[in-house]
């Protein structure tokens, strides 16, 4: 069921599936009763350490701060998202925590604890531009998340310079 | 506290009939002259003549019942309660995003008001293509002329902001003509957050307008109801099934229908995904294969421009000048054609259509009050390699679709980025940064255009988005060509007419929403007549 539906989401991802091999029967689902796993919290604040890279606070707790508000306003989103959409996220999530998704996907080989920013960057930008369509979905997914999630919260809105609802 | 009229409020508070979620359970059945799927542009048209014409009328909408003072101007809370699938409606290869209404008013209540009428060159296609001779302009023009007055639809009086006026400006000086946008408001505060509902009531939004006078006429209105399957038999429909969703979409509860509807007639205005599904779902007849097909999107390509002054994109009207350079000087069946105009940009829209990750993104977000995102609605439908998506089910039901972006729409957003920036940059623009995942900054027109020239363009590396969607139900006359009568009426269920932008065989080649209030006005008032022998109008 999980290999079937995982299937869809890309007609080039049999390729990956190919590679995380026997990966996907060992998967955990990233989404557990609508909250994100430790995995897919790890995963979420570190592809928003690399995608907000320049944006987010320098200091490292204030960071912190910004990364778990961030993470909040992620699981508040997904929430609100039809049941579809949370299983897709949910397959995608548990088979990038898994060694060999995280390769045949996201193309990192130390794992997310591991990484640095750099290599994650580094392997965004690969998946990017991938031929691979899984890839490029995988990565537009954490991009799209990630960003709209972040700028939706008002603290962020003085690093963009906007002033916020007019008053009525 | 607002101290601002509340008309949803003021409404329940007089007495107005709605059920579902807050509002109290859902009846196990109903009996009704006539049930209407959706409250959006179609419905609600729909709903007003025929209240008018004395029937009892059912509203059914999927999604919740919300007022201005619900709305904050605040995107996360807009996105999740008044869009479908919270915003992130996308097709089957998640190739586009479609932003799509989902509340009570449908997509007129998150609409940027832009309002045109059918393009004439649409309907002389119409005609030729699908045998539609009574979609000319005169024949519709009385019905557009109603729609604009019922709900103020006149040419933008206030300047445009900057975000509009560069539009303009840059057109101007490559002697592209650029027009005033009409919209549909009255009293407008100019705030520039029509997306995340108007505030102020002065979006003149089937919320504010048609649904509130079926209610006040005794309609009945169901919200966080999703109408589910019809009972299909001997040529016509027997009732329909509904069932309570959360704001999710999800079933409330995992067995069984809530709410049975037997009604006379039924409409459907689910709008151009839900309704082709509901019919799906509904195994309704379908001898030559016509449902679910050809429905449009107005593909549309974007170019992001830094500009050497502040634009402050998220402040003001969202869009009031536009321009059909591109699609008035070219053949409609030859290179794909697009209307030109630009995008309110607030944060998290800003955020999610931004390209790339990391400093480089981080440097555009701190240019953000200089952005200006130009976007190009491409006109699909006219053309052998146009022949838009097709709605399919998942196997819950939930409705998918299936656009594959083909080589010919794809050039034309190389076609449509080319257009833009040169504009962008006649405006004054400092960089531009085309809609593309391997598109880079370039600050002259000349570098731009041998970059935008260079890229290739594929699914996915291409950002396409669309807020339209079109057909699927389209109109023929003959069933071999489409799913509906040209009077509205199904061609295979004698009791069923279909009232949405699911109806037009091709896309608009316009921000769609007067075309449906227009054709719907005069589906609706015949209908009306056939129903009651009574002659109804909305002025």
């Amino acid at each position: 069921m999980q290999r079937r539906t995982l299937l869809k989401l890309g007609l080039a991802s049999a390729v990956v599936l190919a590679v995380a091999g026997g990966a996907v029967a060992l998967m955990q689902p990233g989404l557990q009763n609508g909250k994100l796993s430790e995995g897919a919290r790890l995963i979420f604040a570190r592809a928003g350490e690399t995608i907000l890279a320049g944006t987010l606070p320098t200091d490292e707790g204030p960071k912190q701060i910004a990364i778990n508000s961030l993470l909040d306003r992620i699981e508040a989103f997904i929430a609100g998202t039809p049941e579809h959409v949370q299983a897709e996220l949910s397959q995608l999530l548990g088979l990038l925590n898994t060694a060999a998704g995280r390769r045949g996907v996201v193309g990192l080989s130390p794992d997310w604890h591991e990484a640095s920013v750099g290599e994650i960057a580094t392997a965004f930008q690969t998946m990017r531009v991938s031929s691979v369509s899984l890839r490029v979905q995988a990565y537009q997914g954490l991009h799209d998340i990630v960003s709209a999630s972040y700028f939706s919260g008002q603290e962020s809105w003085a690093v963009l310079g906007y002033p916020g609802p007019r008053a009525i | 506290m607002s101290s601002l009229p509340d008309p949803i409020q003021e409404g329940l508070a007089r007495g107005w009939k709605v059920l579902g979620g807050a509002h109290g359970a859902l009846p196990a059945s109903i009996t009704c002259d006539v049930a209407i799927i959706g409250s959006g542009a179609g419905a609600g048209i729909t709903a007003e003549l025929l209240t008018k014409a004395g029937l009892k009328v059912v509203i059914i909408e999927e999604g919740q019942l919300k007022s201005s003072k619900d709305f904050k101007q605040r995107e996360p809370e807009a996105y999740a309660s008044l869009y479908q699938e919270a915003a992130g409606r996308q097709t089957k290869d998640k190739g586009i995003t479609i932003l799509q209404g989902r509340s009570v008013g449908g997509t007129t209540t998150v609409n940027w008001t832009s309002s045109f009428r059918t393009p004439p060159a649409t309907l002389k296609y119409w005609q030729e293509k699908f045998g539609l001779t009574d979609y000319t302009p005169e024949a519709l023009a009385p019905y557009f002329k109603q729609a604009e007055e019922r709900l103020n639809i006149a040419p933008w009086q206030t300047d445009p902001n900057e975000n509009n006026e560069l539009l303009r400006r840059g057109a101007a000086k490559l002697g592209i003509k650029a027009e005033v946008i009409p919209r549909n408001v009255k009293g407008c505060y100019n705030l520039g957050s029509c997306g995340m509902g108007c505030p102020v009531n002065a979006k003149q939004s089937m919320l504010v307008t048609t649904i509130p006078f079926a209610l006040d006429g005794g309609a009945t209105l169901l919200v966080e109801t999703r109408a589910e399957k019809f009972d299909i038999s001997n040529g016509r429909v027997q009732g329909l099934s509904c069932i309570a969703v959360k704001p999710n979409a999800a079933p409330v509860n995992a067995n069984g229908v809530a709410t049975q509807i037997v009604a006379k007639h039924y409409v459907l205005a689910g709008g151009s995904i839900n309704s082709p599904a509901l019919l799906l779902r509904s195994k309704a007849p379908d001898p030559h294969k016509q449902l679910g097909t050809r429905t449009f999107l107005h593909p549309v390509a974007i170019t992001t421009a830094i500009m050497a002054n502040a634009v402050k994109a998220w402040d003001g009207a969202p869009q009031s000048i536009y321009s059909d350079h591109y699609l008035n000087t070219q053949a409609i069946d030859g290179p794909i054609g697009f209307k030109l105009e630009v995008a309110p940009l607030h944060p998290v829209f800003f955020g999610a259509n931004l390209p790339g990750f990391g400093e480089k993104q981080a440097q555009l977000f701190r240019q953000y009050p200089n952005a200006n995102v130009m976007l190009a609605l491409m006109r699909d439908g006219f053309h052998d390699q146009a022949v838009g998506g097709k709605v399919e089910l998942r196997s819950s039901g939930a409705p998918l679709l299936d656009y594959p972006l083909t080589d010919y729409v794809l050039e034309g957003a190389r076609r449509s980025m080319l257009a833009m920036a040169e504009i962008q940059f006649e405006a004054g623009a400092k960089t531009v940064y085309p809609g593309h995942e391997m598109g880079e900054g370039t600050t002259t027109w000349l570098e731009t255009k041998a970059a935008i020239n260079a890229l290739p363009m594929k699914p996915l590396l291409t950002k396409i988005g669309s807020a339209h969607v079109m057909g699927g139900c389209g109109l023929a006359a003959d069933d071999k060509r489409g799913v509906t009568r040209p009077d509205g009426v199904h061609w295979q269920l004698e009791n069923l007419s279909i009232h949405d932008g699911s109806l037009f065989p091709t896309s608009i080649g316009a921000n769609p929403q007067l075309s449906i209030y227009g054709n719907v006005n005069r589906l609706a008032q015949g209908l009306a007549q056939r129903l009651t022998n009574k002659a109804v109008s909305l002025v």
